[in-house]
């Protein structure tokens, strides 16, 4: 059973797995995520994350030593390179979690959701958004949920970030036929409707990309 | 003097409204630092936001002006990173241009930032009771009540605009030094000197009566500035052919 509890960590090396291919995943996903922010917002959330996940795999050459220095590091340069609100949202996330993880070198499933839901915490304090508002926040807080529920019921890492990804997909979803009430989208009012969350979208390729590295 | 950061997601739209507002205080206003763009391209970085605190840091408090959504999350952001250390930061929910004009005005007569903060706030006013035909409840907002007791003198605006946005804020940073509360009339609207956007409010232009009451240790002296102010038709009577 020791050896057990130690492999269900992730390690510092499959969190730089994580942000690495979650940056794989917003180019992948680029077009996709500029035209969802064409539809309702300002039209620049893919190339603004691309640039800064670009920055982020730039700035962790090498690595830091701890998973704190690692999470402010990602956090700090999305801050200084992304531009949109993504910016200070997704910093505030990245910031938070690495204050909650602080000079860990490795974190197990209740660490894990600590440090993410501090993220969260952060985001909802930065961008006084709620469930339902259309934000990246409907994408989030049901993957920290069935993390929680996973986590809770005995389930291995692997499977438990599996159960957010699959949840932060559903809520990235849901955000289609609701109206906006958070940022750019928020001036567009009932024209918001029918149009996936661009911020949902990215938060979603986040957590799968949690899921592939921790799988 | 206060000091004021102005956070957009654009430079270019940054530079130019402080031009606008530097024009209203000709080189007397207060220290208005940028944080503009992110990354080279429009948008808002929090690092250059704590990085225009430090440069209109002033012990007096810095006021925050700010365009769009991001440009709030960045502000914050930054007072998170960066706390302010021995004077206060106030973030605006002024609207940019017009907000930035009256903090600008304000902030050069030397109001403190409770002051200049509730100025720009009230910003919209001028634009208000200008369209007030078309929302009658605008207007009646900007009608004051009280008076002051004191001196008062009545005098006629010879200038070709009459009291329009540059006038309005010479009175008002005119006054900044001078301890008296004075109190501009006409057509029955009242509005406090102090403030350029409560005078533009008057709609007086040229050939309009106004009756310029003050009260305060330095009334007399008010008035005069006022008054030397109104006969030189606020330094624009020598550009208008003869």
């Amino acid at each position: 059973m020791g050896s057990l509890i130690v492999s269900e960590a992730v390690t510092l090396d499959q969190l730089v797995d994580w942000l690495s291919s979650f940056r794989d995943a917003v180019h992948e996903h680029c077009d996709y995520l500029t035209e969802l922010d064409s539809a309702i917002g300002d039209a620049d959330h893919g190339t603004n994350l691309t640039r800064g996940m670009d920055a982020v795999m730039t700035a962790l050459d090498p690595p830091p030593t701890t998973i704190g220095e690692l999470l402010k590091t990602v956090g700090m340069t999305l801050v200084t390179s992304v531009g949109g609100a993504s910016g200070p949202l997704y910093g505030t996330f990245f910031l938070r979690a690495a204050t909650a993880a602080g000079d860990a070198t490795s974190l197990d499933g209740p660490a894990l959701l600590a440090a993410l839901r501090a993220g969260l915490d952060g985001i909802v304090a930065r961008g006084k958004a709620e469930a339902g508002d259309k934000t990246m926040y409907d994408a989030l807080a049901p993957a920290l949920d069935a993390l929680q529920s996973a986590l809770g019921e005995g389930a291995e890492l692997s499977g438990a970030t599996a159960a957010a990804a699959s949840a932060a997909a559903a809520g990235r979803d849901a955000t289609e036929p609701l109206h906006a009430l958070k940022g750019r989208a928020s001036y567009l009012g009932e024209r918001s409707v029918g149009h996936i969350d661009p911020g949902a979208a990215s938060a979603a390729l986040l957590v799968d990309a949690l899921a592939g590295a921790a799988g | 003097m206060i000091g004021i950061v102005v956070v957009s997601h654009s430079p270019a739209l940054a530079r130019a409204a402080v031009d606008l507002a530097a024009q209203m205080v000709q080189g007397r206003g207060p220290v208005v630092a940028i944080a503009a763009g992110a990354a080279g391209g429009l948008g808002t970085d929090a690092t250059d936001v704590s990085a225009a605190l430090v440069e209109a840091a002033s012990p007096e408090g810095v006021l925050v002006l700010m365009d769009l959504g991001s440009a709030v999350l960045s502000a914050e952001l930054s007072l998170e990173l960066n706390p302010p250390e021995g004077h206060p930061v106030r973030l605006s929910a002024a609207p940019l241009v017009e907000g930035l004009v009256a903090a600008v005005v304000r902030a050069a007569g030397g109001a403190d930032l409770e002051t200049v903060a509730r100025e720009a706030e009230a910003a919209l006013l001028p634009k208000a009771s200008a369209l007030a035909a078309h929302r009658p409840a605008a207007a009646e907002a900007t009608r004051r009540e009280s008076a002051p007791a004191g001196a008062s003198t009545r005098m006629t605006l010879v200038n070709p605009q009459g009291l329009h946005a540059r006038p309005a804020a010479q009175i008002a940073t005119a006054l900044g030094g001078i301890d008296a509360d004075v109190v501009v009339e006409s057509r029955g609207r009242r509005a406090d000197a102090a403030s350029s956007l409560e005078l533009l409010t008057l709609g007086a232009g040229q050939g309009a009566e106004i009756t310029v009451s003050a009260s305060g240790a330095d009334a007399e002296r008010a008035l005069r500035t006022i008054r030397d102010l109104v006969v030189t038709g606020f330094g624009e009577l020598e550009a208008e052919p003869a």
